[in-house]
Formats: C-alpha cells, structure tokens, sequence
C-alpha cells in the first residue's frame, strides 16, 4: 500500500471539518442573505467601528506575544539546562487544565470581590479595579499561551549541539557574546514558532476578553461571534473571518522572513 | 627551572566523572612547535585530556601549565589555544566568511584586516570563493577546511585537533593528513591531535603518546614507537603484529613457539617470561630447508602492496606480509633475523581485552 494512503483518515477529517466549512465562509463572504453575490459584506466589515476593534485586537496580540517572549526565553533556556522529565511536565502542567477553567480561575482572582482584593482590604489597602481592563485580558492571554512559547523554544534549546556553543568559547566568546552570537540566532526557529503559536490564537481570541473583560474590551473574535450569534449575519461575520485570515498570514509571512528555512516547524 | 622549550604541561593530572576515573595521574609536556598525537582506543582518556588542556573541563586533581603559567582554572575563552571540533561544530547560522571571522571580530579587529586574513585562511585550505556559501551547503571535507580555519586564523599557541578526519573518505583523509602536517609546518604551530587511528598517527607526528585506559603507555617519536614498543599493548596497538609468549632463556636467546631464536635482547632474567612482537612484514618466507619454523600456509589475502598469509606452525600461527604469494596448502619455511624480534618485560595487564590484531 502506497504511503501516502496512511492520511487518508486526515485528509477526510480536514475536507469536512476544514476544506468544507472554509469554501462556506467564502461562499457567505460574497454572498447576501438571499445568496446574490456581493461584496457589500466586506465594506460593512470596514465601517469606522470595526477599525478600532481591529487594531485592538492586533495591538493586544502584540503585547501578549512580546511578553510571553520576554517572559518564555529566559524560562526556556533555564529548562534546556536541567535534564529529566519534571522540567517538561513543567511547562506542560498549565495545560493539563481546561482553557476555560484557567480563565475562570483568573476571574475569581481579579473579581470586584475576588481573591486579590479581599487580600488588599485584609491588609487595609483600597480594593482596585482589576476585572474588566485591558490589562486583565492582557494578563489572561499570556496565562493561557505562555506554554506555547515555551515549549518550542526549549525543544530548540535543548537540541542545540553543545560543541557549538564550546567552539564560541573556544573562539574567545565569554559567556554573554556566547548567548548573543551564538544561542540566539540559533533558537530563531523556535522564536519563531512560538511566536506564530501565541500570536494566532490571541489575535482571534473572544473568550478571554469576554470572560475578563466584562464588556469593556470588544475584540475582533468578539466581533465576528457577534454577527454569528447575536445579529444572525453569517454573510458579514463571514467576510470579516476572510479578512482576519487575510491579515493573520500576512503577519506569519512576515515572521517567516526570520526563519527562512522553516526549522522551527513555523506553519508557513 | 623553566623550560623554554615546554609550552604546555600536565603535572599529576587525573580526571573522574563520577565514579568512573578517566585519567590518571598523567605527566606529560609538549614543546614548541610540536606535532604532538594522542593516540589509543575508544575511552583511553584522550579526548578527555585534550578538553582539558582546551579549558571545558577541570582535571579533579593535578594542573595545566602554559608557558610556566598555570592555567588549570582559566575559561577557554582566556586561553590562547583554539579548538577543532571532531563534528566540526560550525555555526549553522553564518556564512563561510562569518564562520572564519568569528573569533577576530570577538577581538574587534579592523575590518580590513579581518577580511585580509580570512583571505589568506581560506587559500591556505583551499577554498577561495566560498566566502558567500552557507556552511550547510558544503561537504564532509570542505565543513572540515572551514573549521581547521576558523581555528587557526586566530594564530593560536596551540591548535587542539579532536579526531578532525574521522569522518572523511580514506582517500580525503590520507589527503588532509599531508595538508595538515604541511600547514603545521608553515605555520609554526604546535598541534595536539587526538586520533584512534595508528596509520595517521605515525604519517603526522612528531611525538606520539599512546594511551590505554586513562594511562599513558608510551611516549616516543612514530619510529621508536613502531619499532621498539614499550610493552605488549603498544606494539598490538601500533600497526598489525605477531604476539606471544616467550622465555629469555639468556641474554640475546628466546624461547618462542617451541623453539630457540636469537635476538639483540639483554638484561632479562634467567628464564623470564617475556611478550614478544615479530611484525608480519619482518618475517620472510623462505624454502622449507631454511626457514627457522616450517608451517602450512592457511588462507591468502591480496592487499594491494602486498599479500597477507596465515601460516600455521604446530599450534602458532602467524601472520606474514609478503611480495609473493604461496598457494593455500603449500608448506613453506620462515625466518626471522634477530633485530626484528621484539622482546617485552610482560606488564600486568598490558593485553588488550580482546587479544586480536588490529588493522
């Protein structure tokens, strides 16, 4: 039997559930209601309100991606030190718990009435706002997809042949050129890929905002599920779904400059 | 006193990786302008003692002296020797040209002069006009160049050489061999080369240290080496040979396969037990009426050069290098002279485990 028969169960899964769905999401795109073709949905899906949302959610995914990236390195390269299995179970036990269990964690935590303000008043402090600001959504992105950054950029670490880095040393590199000019241009591929993990998900995230944002913080998921759901307008959800996808492999196709040879596994 | 001559010495160095001990108490000094080989099996400690004169690992006990300095707890990237890697370790992530300057841009030297003597490294290994290449992009050989001169363009004391052949082609390797030493030459460098290899280690040196199991057996230039090995380890380790027991039955007379040969041996005891070495191309094939043994030559193995023939005398047998070859089943005489007759004092354990021949 030829091999590539082995993806046969695959390529049914992905003609249903991806192939299918994405060719309906065109189809609504350039359609109205009543199926005329049109391509009205799109300017709808640029009036003045949905720019800013826009550039939001952008701006939000930026920070987040930077953050786990400052956050993850030094974490990252800390664990590709140590050996055994602890340090993997390490990154990974954040995500043995549900995504949305974690963000309703983070409620209790920054609630009006929630833990860290019962600990501000305890010690007579006044109770803040936390809940419903960006900085709340900010935080529940990066809890949620700090293991994605993480995680390949340790596989990338730890693969790295330690004689490369001997030879730097070798060469007259102390300690710190070593790490600027040798163990970093190296883990650009895991950069890369954990940085295409973070970013997508965040910047098409509506759970989190909705759950931590309380109505303040309106992102482009949350945009895109409102013409779902609440305005029943599939055909301008549709369109603007198109140009987020659009916009998102415009990013990745930037990001894949750094990673020419797509070592990291980047997706594009 | 200090010697102008010894660039590097090891004073009482010994080395354990947990409990396992890999180099013991080992003395050893390299002279200026040296072609110096470390050279033993798989796990002698030779790799180990290499590292540690390059800085990536303490000695447990003892210490590393540079030019009357000691050095024992410098970082590599203080000392002025430099390193070529047995995997060549180059860095994926530069260019040719990047690869060789690594080191001079480390010393921020001007460009001009980075590019001037890249320049000279690359037509030194031959390999003008890869400046632009990615290193990924080249061969086994060519990968080895760049890494011979991404070390030696930073003009160190010492050049450290960690099995840098082992993964080239025979005919690449016996080619580098010659380059090598050529540049070694040239340059004025002392190289320190580690190889299991005893061919390339007898082609290059000029002093050849044998090791065995985290000791150092011998020490001595390849010919002093080859021909008068220093016990049965050695001269089993150092090209093909004939091992066996003796009996010094007196001064320049041995027992050996049940009979008597003279040789140029002396001041043994009366009737010790002796290892003795015949190389296989010290033995001469000769008419049945002549030979001192008379054997039955067993198989026949053309090697270019040469032909190798097992040939079986009572319950010995030996092995020979001739130029002519005698048909399987033949009976024929052999003869050994006695300066080629090697008598050893047997050591404890001086035997390899296995007790075969190596190629």
């Amino acid at each position: 039997m030829k091999r590539s028969w082995y993806a046969t169960p695959y390529a049914l899964w992905m003609l249903i559930f991806t192939i299918v769905p994405l060719l309906f999401v065109v189809y609504f795109a350039f359609t109205t209601r009543d199926g005329a073709f049109t391509v009205e949905n799109f300017g709808k899906s640029f009036r003045p309100v949905s720019l800013p949302v826009v550039f939001d959610s952008f701006r939000l995914a930026f920070f987040c991606t930077v953050i786990c990236l400052v956050v993850g390195y030094p974490a990252a390269y800390f664990l590709s030190g140590r050996s055994g299995r602890a340090v993997v179970v390490l990154i990974l036990l954040p995500m043995w718990m549900n995504f949305l269990l974690r963000t309703y964690a983070m409620m209790t935590l920054l609630e009006r009435n929630g833990v860290i303000n019962t600990i501000l008043e305890a010690v007579g402090l006044p109770p803040q706002t936390l809940i419903g600001t960006e900085a709340a959504v900010l935080l529940g992105m990066v809890y949620n997809f700090l293991p994605f950054m993480i995680l390949p950029i340790y596989t990338v670490l730890k693969k790295m042949d330690r004689r490369v880095i001997e030879a730097a040393e070798d060469l007259g590199a102390p300690p710190v050129k070593v790490f600027t000019r040798v163990v970093i241009p190296l883990s650009v591929p895991g950069v890369v890929s954990g940085v295409t993990m973070v970013f997508m998900p965040a910047v098409t995230t509506f759970a989190i905002s909705r759950m931590l944002g309380n109505g303040n913080v309106y992102l482009i998921g949350d945009t895109i599920e409102n013409y779902f759901i609440n305005f029943s307008n599939r055909n301008v959800g549709s369109a603007l779904s198109l140009v987020l996808m659009v916009l998102i492999v415009i990013s990745i196709g930037l990001l894949r400059k750094a990673d020419p040879k797509g070592e990291g596994g980047a997706l594009w | 006193m200090y010697d102008e001559q010894r660039l590097i010495e090891l004073r009482g160095v010994s080395k354990s990786f947990g409990d396992t001990q890999v180099l013991y108490d080992i003395d050893l000094y390299i002279r200026k302008r040296e072609f110096v080989t470390l050279l033993g099996p798989s796990g002698c400690g030779k790799t180990t003692m290499l590292r540690i004169i390059g800085g990536f690992e303490m000695p447990t006990r003892g210490s590393v002296i540079f030019e009357d300095k000691d050095i024992t707890g410098v970082p590599p990237y203080r000392r002025r020797v430099n390193t070529v890697f047995q995997k060549y370790a180059l860095f994926t992530h530069l260019n040719v040209f990047d690869n060789i300057a690594f080191g001079l841009k480390l010393r921020k030297l001007p460009k001009a002069e980075i590019a001037e003597r890249v320049g000279r490294m690359l037509r030194l290994v031959k390999m003008e006009g890869y400046e632009k290449r990615s290193v990924e992009s080249l061969s086994g050989g060519q990968q080895q160049r760049i890494a011979i001169a991404r070390a030696l363009v930073n003009e160190p004391e010492v050049l450290l050489l960690d099995e840098p052949l082992g993964a080239l082609d025979l005919k690449l390797r016996q080619e580098m061999q010659l380059e090598l030493k050529s540049m070694q030459q040239e340059l004025g460098i002392t190289f320190l080369y580690v190889t299991h290899d005893q061919e390339e280690a007898l082609t290059m040196s000029d002093t050849i240290v044998v090791m065995k199991g985290g000791r150092i057996q011998q020490i001595g230039d390849p010919k002093r080496i080859y021909d008068e090995p220093k016990n049965a380890f050695v001269a089993d380790f150092i090209g093909q040979s004939n091992l066996l027991s003796g009996v010094m039955l007196e001064d320049e007379l041995v027992m050996m396969a049940g009979k008597e040969f003279p040789c140029v041996d002396e001041g043994f005891e009366k009737n010790e037990v002796v290892d003795v070495v015949v190389r296989p191309e010290d033995i001469m094939v000769v008419g049945t009426d002549v030979g001192m043994l008379e054997g039955v030559v067993e198989s026949v193995l053309f090697k270019g050069v040469h032909y190798e023939m097992m040939v079986a005398t009572g319950d010995m047998r030996w092995k020979v290098h001739s130029t002519t070859m005698q048909p399987v089943g033949s009976r024929v005489g052999l003869s050994i002279v006695p300066f080629n007759i090697h008598i050893m004092r047997r050591e404890a354990v001086t035997l390899p485990a296995e007790g075969g021949e190596k190629a």
